[in-house]
């Protein structure tokens, strides 16, 4: 037995402790235990309240004075009308100097509220706002957190740069596209995005990691809301990248940017043994209205699996040529596959202009089952 | 004097317009969610010739604002300011009637313009 020096105090306890049955002392130390969590969980609690009322009373004493000052030096600056505004502009910044900007929480606050107000305005009132960051030096405490080992930090920074639009080099942010951390990749994709004038899609080159369907989602909203971005054509990629969700994204660019002249590279995508990405070459075709892909869709058809086969009906409704008519007969008269059937009187429906003597036909003619597809699909007011 | 109510519920943006739109010219009362500015407009018996109001707020958003305000004998001009850049966000307050849309972050000279022009066509 390990001979432990107890205080005098704690030696009643610790006799009545030695002395128990077994099942009482393992009572006993799941009680101190618990006793002893609960207490660390209060004291956590009542700490993290703590800082919180004390950062919270700092804050309320030194925002309305930060407010005051970037009201006083840039909103109310004469150089706010002037038509152009230089970034060489030295602001006045004694205001803020009197303030104790040696402490990190301090310029931290200042960077959060210039921030803030950059959120609300733009032109010369939001050129002179960053001229303000920069020459407070505020730039240099976002490079700290930049080259900081934790993520978050990162994330911040990044989060910094796109808002004051300052440019970081791609030595620094490429490798963070890669990120095996989810949050900063999406940070810093957004943030090469941004801030890259001439190239911002090149980390498609790097990725090694496949875009999840999210990523995608956040990648298409920032690319298609930022203002003056280079767009590239994405055949690019769809003819020389490796990573198949990078060709399957950029064949949803190459819809939203109308990219005709990526049709060739998309085409001979049609050749990938990857039928999932077949079948989004596919969906592309049809929503650029290729026409002259329709031939080699339907003579692929027969060869494909089911989901390709619904992505070339598909095409051939939103091409709507009317050259096929005939064959999506055929196909919603003889398929057995629900899906096809739906999908073939849809396009049949879209190619109506040249085919609406065969749709009446089908009306009169068709199956129950038919019939409900076919009034299905005529209703304008459903889309799917 | 044009009497102006802000609705925003962001506590940095009351103290740009205060500055882009000049006291000697413009009478600025700021609220910041919709049932305030309800109680606002029925303690002035809706006496504003203009209001400003951002959409997403605590209470009552923006369009019903802007519902309650168009559906009046004499309704009020309205601008939004908004960083909704949702397309139909941006429809749905125009089939409310909303005179004018503005997209955060503003820029200070176009707000002072539209807020004119506005008023200029409603005296």
């Amino acid at each position: 037995m390990l001979d432990i020096q107890v205080p005098a105090f704690l030696e009643p306890a610790m006799n009545t402790f030695r002395y128990a049955p077994l099942a009482i002392q393992l009572a006993m130390i799941f009680i101190v235990i618990a006793a002893t969590g609960t207490l660390l969980a209060y004291f956590s609690i009542l700490r993290s309240r703590y800082l919180g009322y004390r950062r919270d009373k700092r804050l309320s004493y030194l925002l309305p004075k930060v407010d005051n000052l970037i009201i006083e030096e840039v909103l109310t600056n004469p150089e706010v009308t002037e038509t152009s505004y230089s970034d060489q502009l030295i602001l006045n910044t004694e205001g803020f100097q009197e303030l104790p900007m040696h402490k990190k929480w301090v310029r931290e606050a200042i960077t959060g509220r210039i921030m803030h107000f950059r959120r609300n305005v733009r032109g010369n009132m939001g050129q002179m706002l960053r001229s303000l960051y920069m020459q407070l030096d505020l730039d240099k405490d976002t490079m700290k957190k930049m080259k900081s080992g934790k993520w978050e930090k990162k994330v911040q920074a990044l989060t910094e740069f796109i808002n004051m639009d300052m440019s970081i080099s791609d030595v620094t942010i490429l490798p963070l596209t890669n990120s095996r951390n989810r949050e900063l990749r999406a940070a810093a994709r957004h943030a090469y995005i941004k801030l890259s004038k001439n190239e911002p899609f090149k980390f498609f080159d790097v990725v090694t990691e496949p875009l999840l369907m999210w990523d995608q989602v956040e990648l298409f909203r920032i690319i298609s809301s930022t203002e003056d971005i280079a767009i590239p054509n994405f055949a690019r990629w769809i003819t020389y990248s490796s990573n198949k969700s990078v060709v399957s994204f950029c064949l949803k660019l190459i819809v939203h940017y109308n990219q005709l002249p990526a049709v060739p590279a998309v085409i001979k995508l049609l050749d990938t043994k990857d039928h999932y990405l077949r079948a989004n070459a596919i969906n592309c075709l049809g929503k650029l209205r290729v026409p002259d892909v329709e031939e080699k869709l339907v003579s692929l058809y027969s060869s494909q699996p089911l989901h390709c086969q619904i992505e070339i009906l598909k095409a051939l409704g939103r091409i709507s040529s009317g050259r096929y008519i005939d064959f999506l007969k055929q196909e919603f008269l003889h398929s057995t596959d629900f899906d096809l059937r739906k999908s073939a009187a849809k396009s049949l429906v879209k190619n109506e202009w040249i085919a609406s003597q065969v749709l009446r036909e089908l009306i009169d003619t068709a199956n129950p089952e038919n019939l409900r597809i076919l009034k299905h699909c005529m209703n304008p007011l459903i889309k799917y | 004097m044009s009497k102006i109510l802000l609705v925003e519920d962001d506590e940095i943006m009351p103290k740009i317009v205060a500055r882009i739109l000049p006291a000697s010219e413009y009478e600025l009362h700021h609220v910041s969610n919709g049932k305030e500015a309800f109680e606002k407009l029925d303690s002035t018996n809706y006496g504003y010739d203009l209001i400003i109001t951002d959409i997403m707020m605590p209470y009552a958003n923006g369009f019903e604002i802007l519902s309650k305000v168009k559906n009046r004998e004499r309704p009020i001009p309205v601008i939004i300011v908004s960083n909704a850049g949702n397309e139909d966000m941006i429809m749905e307050g125009f089939k409310l009637g909303a005179d004018d849309f503005l997209k955060k972050p503003i820029i200070p000279a176009e707000l002072l313009i539209r807020v004119k022009r506005l008023l200029m066509k409603n005296k």
